[in-house]
């Protein structure tokens, strides 16, 4: 399941192999800390709430995501190659440095969703 | 599922897109460009300088053309057999086609004149024309052909899926040969979208080709002077500034929510755009050559000004593919070779970036401009070329203010 999961989203970088380029996941509630950029997003009857927008980071600032989805999906941050499994209804935090400027999408493989971008300077 | 990108990624692939360029940037682009037009309407030459395709200097080039096409047939046969055969992860063909292919030919073009006319592979077949090509034909096709390309890039659902690029491919190979099969050679010229897109930027490059197929080293200008007006010019130039625009308002964020949470859904909310993108350019065009003809007292203007948007175009090509041909450039060598290496992702900083495309914008808008204004003082009246030339610089600074805001906000 994963695996096809991982080729439904084809050619991608393979930032996710290298060192210094690791990621957590909980799925339990995330402990707040001071100085990350972050972002809760909710997925619901195929709606994103709030609506897609921005998620400002600085270079090397810590970035939280913390989606909960109504169907099982998986979350993915482009670039980065951050990954993760969304189970129904269950918040998901994903955890990491942001290291590389630019703009990413952070979007859903099944529901096709642009949860938001992910604006790094 | 295999192969494909999802979500309403930029470019029909890649995983980043640009930041927006500092306000900075942006100001000092658009008081540079609004400083050249004027100065050019005051201090530019009052008689054309620009002798078009008599101009330049003969070089005897004799270019390999035949092996150079039967080796592009080769590297044809290669990425189809990836897109049906390829693995399903890291599959370089979409790269190879939406980066190495289409965002290549514009550098390619702009060193090396019309580089699709001399690779193009559909050459390789007998130039026996059974019918003359119906010269009001002229640039529609290729402007069909390049609209449908930029869909499938920006609005498509899976623009990287072997799937679309296999149907595109097909339909794209079944219409050059039918069309070479029945006018010859002629109806690549103008029917081919990448070989009517490769000769229009190569038409900017020093190395030109004449129409009698002379290589010559010229003045770009005089390059730019040689495209010759016909039917479909102006749509075709349309469709390259209106997708690029579009391109670059696609992803901002009050756009990527109205597509996915709209009633239209995403693939014809896109497709919307694109047409109102390209009509938007169009009608301002049609708009500001119109008033150009009234205070010049002249008719019929609009086909021979827009060999002056091609630099305004290249421009914007430059300024949304710059990223990508560096870094997804990258990607592409990698994986068709199989190369044990990873990405420099970071190989071109934010800063450079944002120069590269302040840059290409401004300097794309000033040569609009000089091209404009010597094709202005040979058409026009002396007493009324001044003036005439105003609704022109003021399509101009539109294009290129709005290519600046399409760098600043989205």
């Amino acid at each position: 399941m994963a695996a096809l999961l991982v080729a439904g989203c084809g050619p991608m970088s393979r930032t996710h192999r290298d060192p210094g380029n690791s990621h957590e996941v909980v799925t339990s509630a995330p402990a707040p800390a001071p100085g990350e950029a972050h972002a809760e997003i909710r997925v619901q009857g195929g709606r994103v709430s709030p609506p897609s927008g921005w998620l400002e980071a600085r270079r090397g600032q810590p970035v939280r995501i913390t989606v909960t989805s109504d169907v099982a999906d998986e979350l993915h941050v482009h670039g980065y190659d951050v990954e993760a499994e969304l189970p129904p209804g269950v918040p998901v935090t994903v955890r990491f440095p942001a290291e590389l400027t630019g703009v990413f999408e952070v979007e859903t493989h099944e529901s096709k969703l642009v949860l938001t971008q992910l604006a790094v300077r | 599922m295999t192969g494909s990108l999802d979500g309403v990624l930029a470019h029909g692939i890649g995983t980043r897109s640009d930041l927006p360029i500092p306000a900075f940037y942006a100001y000092a682009g658009a008081f540079a460009a609004l400083v050249v037009s004027f100065l050019a309407l005051g201090l530019l030459w009052a008689d054309s300088r620009f002798s078009g395709d008599r101009a330049g200097r003969v070089v005897a080039l004799r270019l390999p053309a035949r092996p150079a096409r039967v080796l592009t047939l080769l590297a044809v046969v290669y990425t189809a057999g990836l897109l049906l055969f390829g693995p399903d992860t890291d599959n370089p063909a979409p790269y190879l086609v939406y980066v190495l292919f289409w965002v290549g030919l514009v550098p390619a073009s702009l060193l090396f004149g019309p580089v699709w006319r001399t690779l193009n592979p559909f050459r390789l077949l007998p130039d026996r024309p059974r019918r003359a090509l119906p010269s009001r034909l002229g640039y529609w096709p290729a402007g069909a052909g390049l609209l449908a390309f930029t869909w499938m890039e920006l609005v498509a659902p899976e623009p990287a899926a072997p799937l679309t690029l296999l149907i595109f491919f097909i339909l794209y190979a079944a219409t050059q040969l039918t069309g070479t099969l029945v006018y010859g050679h002629a109806w690549l010229e103008r029917g081919d979208p990448f070989e009517a897109y490769s000769t229009l930027i190569g038409h900017l490059s020093p190395l030109g080709r004449r129409a009698d197929g002379r290589r010559v080293l010229r003045n770009p200008f005089d390059g730019l002077d040689a495209i010759a007006p016909a039917p479909g010019l102006v749509a075709t130039v349309c469709v390259l500034l209106g997708s690029t625009g579009y391109d670059g308002f696609s992803t901002a964020p009050a756009w990527v929510d109205a597509l996915q949470s709209g009633p239209l859904g995403r693939t014809g909310l896109g497709t919307l755009g694109l047409l109102a993108a390209i009509a938007g350019v169009a009608a301002l065009y049609a708009a500001c050559l119109g008033v150009a003809g009234l205070i010049g007292g002249a008719r019929g203007l609009a086909p021979r000004f827009a060999h002056s948007l091609i630099p305004i175009a290249i421009g914007y090509l430059i300024a949304h593919y710059f990223s990508l041909l560096v870094i997804e450039g990258q990607r592409a060598v990698i994986l068709t070779l199989g190369l044990d290496a990873e990405v420099a992702q970071d190989v071109v900083g934010p800063g450079t970036i944002a120069t590269v495309q302040v840059l290409a914008i401004v300097a794309g808008h000033v040569a609009g401009v000089v091209a404009a204004h010597d094709r202005s003082v040979r058409l026009l009246p002396p007493a009324r070329a001044v003036a005439g030339q105003i609704p022109l610089f003021v399509l101009m600074v539109c294009y290129t203010l709005g290519g600046l805001t399409l760098l600043f906000a989205a």
